[in-house]
């Protein structure tokens, strides 16, 4: 009998304690809340949203942002509507589109792809041709041995000499040293790490490759249900974000200080480094921010075609929208 | 006399910790490893100290999900013990399903939870509840099975009712087992709660992880990693001290049997 009763109040007071903590958050008065889905631990790509947050141009615009890592399946939940908007890349918006989740780009983060492949410079291995009987750590996606492949076929290189190794979440820099001699990064940030430990890389940069593979990545995305049915929160969120990123692009030092405000776990020198070099990368020759090209989104799908990684085209003008850009 | 045979007991494993310890120092600094790639232990201890605030914020954020996680699980496995204790055919037809819910691989479980129901605590409490729910169960289910039957006879004879015979016969005999399944349970929810939190949250130790990682502080990891496992050895012993409270006579028994 006298089990039971502690029982019950050590059951109560567990009880107690959870709800209380978790009533604890509650929203400002007359902001509506958005929640905005990361795909990747917060870095320099979304700078302009941390600045906007931490400037409170999303709370001029009355709203509040929750800002949510989400690795993985980003797209699933913009598409069923646990999240308002989130980041992504064209290539996962194509393959989302063609599995019917309806999803839209509404802005370009940076107008080009800073990604590409790097290697020690004692490897040699200086343009694609150099990727014969070298041994390439990634995830082994299809998309990554179509990629390598496009590009030696270019050259002339025999792909099946490749030897694809899967390295997973193994960090590049130490991939690259230890399990392979390749390995597919965003300059912006393993690059720039690079830069900072003293590590000598030759970089082959995808876009100067291979036009087709100038895709966008990040990308913001919507839901079509919220671009038809609450367009004006699209237009009040892209123009915070915009102000956002204009402001990283004004002013570096200060976004890299709002970046760590909010994720002050990430490394300070990598940060400011990665901010400095992205400065003119966020925009470059576009007439405004986050403004996307039919061009873009075509030549990409096409290449996808081709390569034999989709089996049809997806309609362009649905997968991307300019109408919110500021 | 107990207090000077538990600091005996521990003093090899603290000496082995020690000597470890001391020796992964030495490798770091003669082998002059880069931090990114092994990070030594006082590298490690001096990111702990850095980041003491951060690393807390992070951990209360993780324990909510793990308190409320192990109430849910708790609740549903007693609730569910009983029913398999008083009905056999829901016994035979559940039993399986406790097993099936321990199979789920909880890596690819945990994504479409996220999809479901959103990037709350809720997901992350579902899924420590998912993780500790299989061993409490399954231990009550076992303990409810031990009592002796003449006990029960006893009792009937004594004309004592079903929830009588529950209260002082089946729920005491089956408490030393439902303690033994909580210790096991509240080990697995903090790893529960990390899942959770590495594919979709704000904060907790998970993102912390995450962000350290991907920023490539292989110390600031190691520090995370010292954090959950002292978090699981807290809960562990949380649930060993209130065993022996709510079980009094059996820590006596557990005590002459040690002497």
């Amino acid at each position: 009998m006298f089990i039971l009763k502690k029982l019950l109040i050590l059951l109560f007071f567990v009880l107690l304690i959870t709800t209380l903590t978790s009533c604890s958050a509650s929203a400002p008065q007359d902001l509506e809340e958005v929640t905005l889905l990361l795909d990747w631990t917060p870095n320099t790509n979304y700078s302009g949203i941390f600045a906007a947050m931490e400037e409170g141009y999303y709370r001029e615009e009355g709203i509040d942002l929750q800002v949510v890592e989400a690795p993985g399946s980003v797209l699933q939940m913009i598409a069923t509507g646990q999240a308002h908007f989130g980041i992504s890349y064209q290539e996962e918006v194509v393959f989302a589109r063609l599995s019917d989740l309806p999803v839209v780009s509404i802005a370009a983060v940076i107008q080009h792809n800073t990604s590409g492949f790097a290697s020690l410079k004692e490897r040699d291995i200086l343009s694609p041709a150099d990727f014969e009987g070298k041994r390439y750590g990634g995830w082994g996606s299809p998309v990554e041995e179509a990629t390598i492949k496009a590009l030696m076929d270019k050259h002339g290189a025999d792909f099946n000499l490749v030897d694809i190794v899967t390295t997973g979440e193994v960090d590049s820099l130490i991939a690259i040293e230890r399990d392979a001699d390749f390995a597919w990064i965003y300059y912006g940030w393993t690059g720039i790490e690079a830069e900072l430990k003293g590590i000598d890389l030759n970089f082959i940069e995808l876009r100067l490759e291979e036009e087709a593979l100038d895709y966008y990545t990040p990308v913001i995305v919507a839901s079509e249900e919220l671009i038809a049915e609450n367009p004006t929160l699209a237009e009040r969120f892209m123009n915070a974000t915009s102000k956002g990123y204009r402001l990283a692009m004004d002013d570096p030092e200060t976004a890299a200080r709002h970046l760590l405000t909010h994720a002050p776990e990430l490394d300070h020198d990598l940060v400011s480094a990665s901010q400095e070099w992205l400065v003119d990368k966020y925009q470059a020759e576009a007439d405004t921010w986050g403004l996307q090209d039919k061009k873009t989104w075509e030549a990409y799908s096409n290449w996808l075609l081709e390569n034999g990684l989709i089996d049809k085209m997806p309609e362009s003008e649905k997968a991307y929208t300019n109408r919110f850009v500021r | 006399m107990k207090k000077s045979l538990n600091i005996k007991n521990s003093l090899p494993p603290v000496t082995i910790i020690l000597a470890l310890l001391l020796l992964w120092e030495l490798i770091c600094k003669i082998t002059a490893i880069p931090e990114f790639i092994l990070p030594s232990p006082s590298a490690i201890g001096s990111s702990l100290a850095a980041n003491y605030r951060l690393i807390a914020s992070h951990s209360v954020t993780t324990l909510a999900a793990v308190a409320a996680g192990l109430f849910l699980a708790v609740t549903v496995a007693v609730l569910a013990a009983l029913a398999m204790d008083r009905w056999l055919l829901i016994k035979q037809a559940m039993f399986p399903l406790l097993v099936v819910s321990q199979a789920v691989p909880i890596f690819a479980l945990a994504p479409l939870m996220l999809i479901w129901f959103g990037v709350g605590l809720a997901p992350k409490i579902l899924i420590v509840a998912l993780v500790c729910f299989f061993p409490l169960a399954v231990s009550l289910v076992e303990g409810l099975e031990q009592v002796n039957p003449e006990e029960i006879e006893l009792m009937q004879v004594m004309q004592a009712g079903r929830w009588m015979i529950m209260q002082h016969v089946k729920f005491p005999a089956a408490l030393p087992y439902f303690f033994s399944g909580l210790k096991i349970a509240a080990t697995y929810s903090v790893l529960g709660a990390i899942i959770g939190e590495w594919l979709g949250a704000r904060a907790g130790l998970g993102i912390y992880m995450l962000r350290a990682k991907n920023s490539f502080q292989t110390s600031d990891v190691f520090a995370s990693i010292i954090i959950v496992v002292v978090l699981s050895l807290l809960l562990f012993k949380i649930v060993e001290i209130t065993g022996s409270l709510v079980m009094p006579w059996r820590k006596e028994k557990d005590l002459t049997v040690e002497d």
